[in-house]
C-alpha cells in the first residue's frame, strides 16, 4: 500500500478508534511506569520516591499521554473534537441552560426553515418543466390592463406571430362527473391539444390530446390528473380507453398526468378545447394563453412581434381590436399577486429578525456564563492556552449548541410547515410550488445554523479570549463584577426588544387589519342565509324562456320551503364577485373607440335579491316583478357607480348601454338601453376588502344566465335546508349537482381566510419574538441580582427596605426594556411602511397597533424583570454578607 | 555539576529508536529508553515520553511493529519490532547522518584565521 495512504488511513481511524486506543495507551504507560518503578526500587529508593523519580523521567503521565494523542491524531481535526467533546460536557453539567438556549435556537432556526421552504419553492425553485424560461403567458391588453384572450384573437396570434414554437389556450368549466347513482362535479381545463408535450411535461399513462381531438364531434376524449386516477378510479392500470360519462355523454380516458404540479391545481381533469364555428370571434374574451417561446427569443422581441401581430389584427378587425394589444410575461409566478410575493419576503425578513433575537438571547446567557467561568479561563491561560485556543474552545462549544439547535428547528420546521400548509387558504401557492424540506432549504438552514452559531459564539469566545489574567486571579474567590462588564449583554438585551418591538409591530399590523376586515360593514347581512351554485353544463338551458321556466320554478318550491322567508337568483353573489365584468357607455355620451369603454360588474339578479340579502336602497326602486322579459329593459347601479359616472346629474333618468350576453353563446348580442331606476349602497362584491367598483344589475328574467347561484334568507338554521333543497333539484333534474352548498356566514368566514392566515403568521411570529425577548431581559435581570447579591445584601444591612430594593432592580431593567423600545422606533416605522400597503386600513405608523404592542413588551419587561427583582428584595442581608 | 545534557535534534529520536530495535531485537518502549540513555552514556536528556510518540509516528510509517508480550521479569509490555521496510529505511538514514556528521566535522574543523600558518 502507498505508504501516505496509508498513514492517512491509520490516523483517520485512530481519529474514530480513540477509545480503544485511548485503553492501550494507558496500558503501555502503566507498564512502562512498572519497569521504571522496578529498576528504581533495585537501586534502594523508597516506593515513593521510585514513583515519583519514574514520572518524573517520563515527563508526566497525562503529558505524555497528550503528546501520543497529538502525534496519532490529524492534530487540528483532533483538538477540534476534544473541543468538541468539551462543549458537549459542559452542556450536559449545565441540560438548564442547554435546553432554553436549544429551545430559542430552535424556536429561531425552525422559523426560518419553515418560511424558507416556502419561498424556496414559490420564488426561488425553477418551474418543474424542461427550458422553463421559455414559457411565458400571453394576455389581451387593453387600456394598459391585461385581459384574457378572444378566441378569433388567439386563433391569429397563433398564426401570425413568428415568436413561440407553440401557443396553447385553455379555458375551466365544471363537468359533471356520472358515476353509478349521482353525479359530482368536477373542475375540468379545456386545453388545445398539444399543451403537455408544449409544457414538457409528459404523461404519466396514455398520450396527450390528438390535433384532430380538438375538432367539435371528435372532443369527447379526457386526461385525468394523477389524482383524480387515483382517488375515483383507485389507480386503475388499464384506464386508458375506458370511457366515463361526462354532462350525460360518453368520454374516452386517453391518459393520465403525472403526479405533482396539476394535483396542485383546482382542475381535475382536462378536455379538449374544441372552437364551435360562433365561439371564433374578436369580442367574448375567455381564454387564457400559454406559449413557449423559440430559442434564444427574449420577453422583449416576443413583445415586440405580439404588438406586430395585434396591430395587424385591429385593422382587419377595427370594432372589436382597435385599442387591443397583448402583453407576453413569464410564466413563473405571472399568477401570484405582488402583495403574496411580497408578504413572503416579508416573512422571512420577520423570521429573520425572530432568529437574530434568539441569537442574542444565547449570546446573553453565553455570556454570563463566561462570567462565571473566567477564573476556568484564566487558569488554563496560566498553564499555556493561547488566546486562539480560548476563542476556538469557546467558539466549539457555541457551534456545538448551535448544532443541536439546528437539528432541534428541522424537526420544528417540519411541524410548522405541516401547520402553516394546513392553514394556508387552499390555491395561495402557484401550482409549480412544491414546498418540502429538500436538499436546498437543508442547506439554508445549514448556513442559518452556522451563522447564528458564530453570531452569538463570537461575543463572548472574543470577550473570553482577551481576559487580563492577573486581574481575575487577583479577584480571589470573588466573581463580584463592575456594572461595566455588564456593557454587552445589556446592548444585547437593548437591541433584542428593539427588535422584538418592530415584529411586533408588524404583529400588531396584521391583527389590526384583521380586525378592521372583520368589522367591515359589508353591505348586506350574512345571518341566516345559505348559498349554493347551479352549474348548468354548457349545452343545456340554452333557450331564455327554459332558463326563465326552471328557475322561476325552482325558486317557487325553494320559497315555499317552511322557514324559508325568501329566495334569489344571481349570475354573481357577493363576497365571491360578481361573475361578468362588461364594458358599458351612458346613452348621449357615446364613444366611437369602444376599448375605450368603462367597464363595470354586470350582475343579472332576480328581484327578491335585495331582499334576500338584505341590500338597502339608496334612491329609486328596486327591481319588482313586473320587470319581465319583453318590457323596458331597467337596471339599478351602486353608490360607487353614481359616484364614479353620474356626478352632478340624476342617475335615474340616465341609460347605459351594454351589449347582450345570450345564454349558451360565447358570443356579445346587440347592444340594450338600460333604463336606470334605482341605486343601492354598496356591496362587497369582491371580497371583505374589496370595495370601489361600478357595478349594475339588470333583472334575470330579461337576461337570462343557465348557470346561476341561489340564496335563500331563512328564520332556521339555514345549514338545516341543504337536505330539502338538494332533493327540489334532484326531482327537476337529476343529472344536476348541487355545488358550493354553503351558509353565507362560512362564505364570510372562508373570504377572510388569507386575513387570517397572515394574521396568525405575523402574530406567531410576533409572539416567538415577545418571548424570546421577555427570556432575555429576565435572564440578564437575573444573573445581574445573583452577581450582586452581595451588594444588595449591603444595601440592606445599611437600610434600604425591601421597596427601594424591588424599585432598584425593576428601575434598572426597565430602563433597557425603554431604551429597546426608543432605539426600535425606526424598526417599527420601517416595518410599518413595508407592511401598511398589504393589510387593510391601517396606517404607515399604526396607532393603534403600534400602542398597543408597546403596552404588551413593556409589560411582559416588568414582569420579567419582577420575578428577579422579588428574589432580591427577599435578600436576607446576613447570608448575603457571607455570600462569596 | 556535569556540563548540561543534550537536547535531541529534530528527527532524531526516530532514527535511534530504529537503530536500537535493529541492534536489540524486540523491546518494550522502556527498555528502548533505557538503552538509548545508557548508550549516550547518559548525555542525552530524555524525556523518555517523548519515545512513545516516536513509537507511534514510526509504526504509523510501517518502519516498527508493536505486540503485547511478556518481559523477562513476567511484567506484560508492549513489544516493538522493526520491520522490514524499517530495516531499509535505517539504512538509508544511517547512511544520510553519517554523511550529514561528516560534513559537519569537516565543517566544524576549518581552521581559523589565526591558525593559518
Amino acid at each position: 500500500m502507498n505508504s501516505w495512504l496509508r498513514r492517512s488511513l491509520l490516523r483517520f481511524v485512530s481519529f474514530f478508534r480513540h477509545v480503544p486506543l485511548d485503553q492501550d495507551l494507558d496500558a503501555e504507560m502503566a507498564s512502562h511506569l512498572d519497569l521504571s518503578i522496578e529498576e528504581n526500587l533495585k537501586l534502594g529508593l523508597t516506593p515513593a520516591e521510585a514513583r515519583r523519580q519514574a514520572l518524573l523521567h517520563l515527563g508526566g503521565l497525562e503529558q505524555t499521554k497528550e503528546i501520543v494523542r497529538d502525534t496519532r491524531s490529524i492534530r487540528f481535526l483532533g483538538t477540534l473534537l476534544q473541543d468538541i467533546r468539551f462543549g458537549f460536557r459542559l452542556l450536559r453539567k449545565n441540560p438548564g441552560f442547554a435546553s432554553v438556549a436549544v429551545l430559542a435556537l430552535a424556536l429561531g432556526i425552525g422559523a426560518n426553515t419553515a418560511i424558507y421552504s416556502i419561498v424556496y419553492a414559490t420564488l426561488l425553485a425553477p418551474m418543474p418543466y424542461p427550458q422553463p424560461k421559455q414559457l411565458v403567458m400571453v394576455w389581451s391588453k387593453v387600456q394598459g390592463n391585461r385581459n384574457v384572450v378572444a378566441a378569433g384573437d388567439y386563433l391569429d396570434w397563433k398564426r401570425e406571430n413568428n415568436a413561440f414554437q407553440a401557443l396553447g389556450a385553455w379555458s375551466e368549466e365544471s363537468l359533471n362527473l356520472g358515476t353509478a347513482s349521482r353525479p359530482e362535479r368536477v373542475q375540468a381545463a379545456m386545453v388545445t391539444p398539444g399543451f403537455s408535450s408544449m409544457m414538457g411535461d409528459p404523461l404519466f399513462l396514455g398520450r396527450d390530446f390528438l390535433p384532430e381531438e380538438g375538432e367539435v364531434g371528435k372532443d369527447h376524449v379526457a386526461i385525468l390528473t394523477y389524482r383524480l386516477w387515483m382517488d375515483r378510479f383507485g389507480g386503475d392500470p388499464t384506464i386508458v380507453g375506458r370511457t366515463v360519462p361526462m354532462n350525460g355523454e360518453p368520454y374516452t380516458i386517453v391518459g393520465v398526468n403525472n403526479p405533482g404540479v396539476s394535483d396542485r391545481g383546482r382542475d381535475k381533469l382536462s378536455v379538449p378545447l374544441a372552437f364551435k364555428p360562433e365561439q371564433i370571434n374578436h369580442d367574448f374574451h375567455w381564454l387564457y394563453v400559454m406559449g413557449r417561446l423559440k430559442p434564444g427569443v427574449t420577453i422583449a422581441e416576443a413583445n415586440a412581434d405580439m404588438d406586430a401581430v395585434t396591430r395587424h389584427i385591429a385593422e382587419v378587425y377595427p370594432k372589436s381590436d382597435k385599442g387591443w394589444g397583448a402583453s407576453v410575461e413569464p410564466l413563473k409566478n405571472d399568477f401570484l399577486g405582488r402583495d403574496i410575493i411580497r408578504a413572503l419576503w416579508l416573512l422571512l425578513g420577520a423570521v429573520g429578525f425572530v432568529l437574530l433575537i434568539a441569537c442574542a438571547n444565547v449570546a446573553n446567557v453565553l455570556l454570563a456564563r463566561a462570567t462565571t467561568r473566567r477564573k476556568e479561563v484564566a487558569v488554563r491561560a496560566s498553564l499555556g492556552a493561547s488566546r486562539g485556543q480560548v476563542f476556538r474552545q469557546f467558539l466549539a462549544e457555541s457551534l456545538v449548541l448551535a448544532s443541536i439547535g439546528g437539528i432541534a428547528g428541522i424537526a420544528l420546521a417540519w411541524v410548522l410547515l405541516k401547520v402553516i400548509i394546513a392553514t394556508m387558504p387552499p390555491f395561495t401557492l402557484p401550482y409549480e410550488a412544491d414546498v418540502r424540506l429538500n436538499a436546498p432549504v437543508l442547506l439554508f438552514t445549514l448556513a442559518a445554523t452556522a451563522l447564528a452559531g458564530l453570531l452569538f459564539g463570537c461575543a463572548p469566545a472574543w470577550q473570553s479570549s482577551r481576559l487580563n489574567l492577573n486581574d481575575v486571579l487577583k479577584e480571589g474567590g470573588q466573581s463580584t463584577l463592575g456594572a461595566g462588564r455588564h456593557g454587552l449583554r445589556r446592548t444585547l438585551v437593548v437591541a433584542e426588544f428593539a427588535l422584538a418591538l418592530s415584529l411586533l409591530t408588524g404583529g400588531g399590523i396584521a391583527l389590526h387589519s384583521l380586525w378592521n376586515v372583520e368589522h367591515v360593514d359589508l353591505g348586506f347581512r350574512t345571518d341566516h342565509l345559505l348559498t349554493f351554485f347551479l352549474p348548468v353544463p354548457a349545452g343545456q338551458l340554452t333557450d331564455p324562456e327554459q332558463v326563465n321556466a326552471f328557475y322561476r320554478q325552482l325558486l317557487d318550491r325553494i320559497a315555499a320551503l317552511p322557514g324559508v322567508s325568501a329566495a334569489s337568483a344571481s349570475t354573481g353573489m357577493p363576497l365571491l364577485g360578481t361573475n361578468f365584468g362588461m364594458p358599458f357607455q351612458i346613452a348621449g355620451k357615446t364613444n366611437d373607440d369602444p376599448s375605450k369603454r368603462p367597464v363595470a360588474g354586470f350582475t343579472m339578479v332576480t328581484p327578491e335579491f335585495f331582499q334576500t340579502f338584505g341590500i338597502r336602497m339608496d334612491q329609486g326602486r328596486s327591481l319588482t316583478d313586473q320587470d319581465l322579459a319583453g318590457g323596458l329593459p331597467v337596471a339599478v347601479v351602486n353608490e360607487t357607480f353614481v359616484k364614479r359616472y353620474f356626478a352632478g346629474v340624476d342617475p335615474l333618468r340616465q341609460r347605459i348601454i351594454v351589449e347582450q350576453l345570450t345564454p349558451g353563446v360565447t358570443k356579445l348580442g346587440p347592444p340594450v338601453e338600460w333604463q336606470i331606476v334605482g341605486v343601492y349602497q354598496d356591496v362587497r362584491n369582491g371580497g371583505p376588502k374589496g370595495q370601489g367598483f361600478p357595478e349594475i344589475d339588470v333583472p334575470f328574467w330579461q337576461s337570462p344566465w343557465p348557470a346561476a347561484g341561489i340564496a335563500l334568507r331563512s328564520s332556521v338554521d339555514p345549514a338545516t335546508l341543504s337536505k330539502s333543497i338538494s332533493d327540489i333539484v334532484l326531482s327537476m333534474n337529476p343529472d344536476l349537482p348541487l355545488a358550493e352548498v354553503k351558509t353565507m356566514d362560512q362564505i364570510r368566514d372562508e373570504s377572510m381566510a388569507g386575513d387570517r392566515f397572515a394574521a396568525l403568521l405575523f402574530g406567531g411570529f410576533a409572539g416567538m419574538a415577545l418571548l424570546l425577548a421577555a427570556l432575555g431581559i429576565y435572564g440578564v435581570m437575573s444573573f445581574a441580582v445573583a452577581q450582586r447579591t452581595h451588594e444588595i445584601g449591603m444595601r440592606m444591612a445599611l437600610g434600604a427596605g425591601q421597596g427601594r430594593v424591588l424599585a432598584l432592580i425593576l428601575r434598572e431593567g426597565m430602563i433597557l426594556a425603554l431604551l429597546g423600545l426608543v432605539l426600535g422606533l425606526g424598526g417599527a416605522y420601517l416595518v410599518g411602511r413595508a407592511m401598511h400597503s398589504l393589510f387593510y386600513d391601517v396606517g404607515v405608523i399604526d396607532f393603534t397597533a403600534f400602542s398597543a404592542v408597546a403596552a404588551i413588551l413593556l409589560a411582559s419587561a416588568l414582569l420579567a424583570c419582577y420575578v428577579p427583582a422579588l428574589r432580591a428584595a427577599n435578600v436576607d442581608p446576613m447570608i448575603a454578607l457571607r455570600y462569596e | 555539576m556535569a556540563d548540561p545534557k543534550l537536547d535531541l535534534l529534530q528527527g532524531t529520536l526516530d532514527l535511534m529508536v530504529l537503530q536500537t530495535l535493529a541492534a536489540l531485537g524486540p523491546l518494550h518502549g522502556y527498555g528502548i529508553a533505557r538503552r538509548i540513555e545508557q548508550v549516550s552514556g547518559n548525555e542525552l536528556l530524555l524525556n523518555q515520553g517523548t519515545i512513545y510518540a516516536s513509537l507511534v509516528r514510526l509504526q504509523q510509517r510501517g518502519w516498527i511493529s508493536g505486540e503485547w508480550g511478556t518481559s523477562d521479569n513476567n511484567r506484560k509490555a508492549k513489544f516493538y519490532s522493526i520491520t522490514k521496510r524499517g530495516r531499509k529505511q535505517l539504512t538509508e538514514d544511517a547512511a544520510y547522518w553519517q554523511r550529514l556528521s561528516m560534513v559537519m566535522n569537516r565543517v566544524l574543523m576549518m581552521p581559523g584565521e589565526e591558525d593559518k600558518p
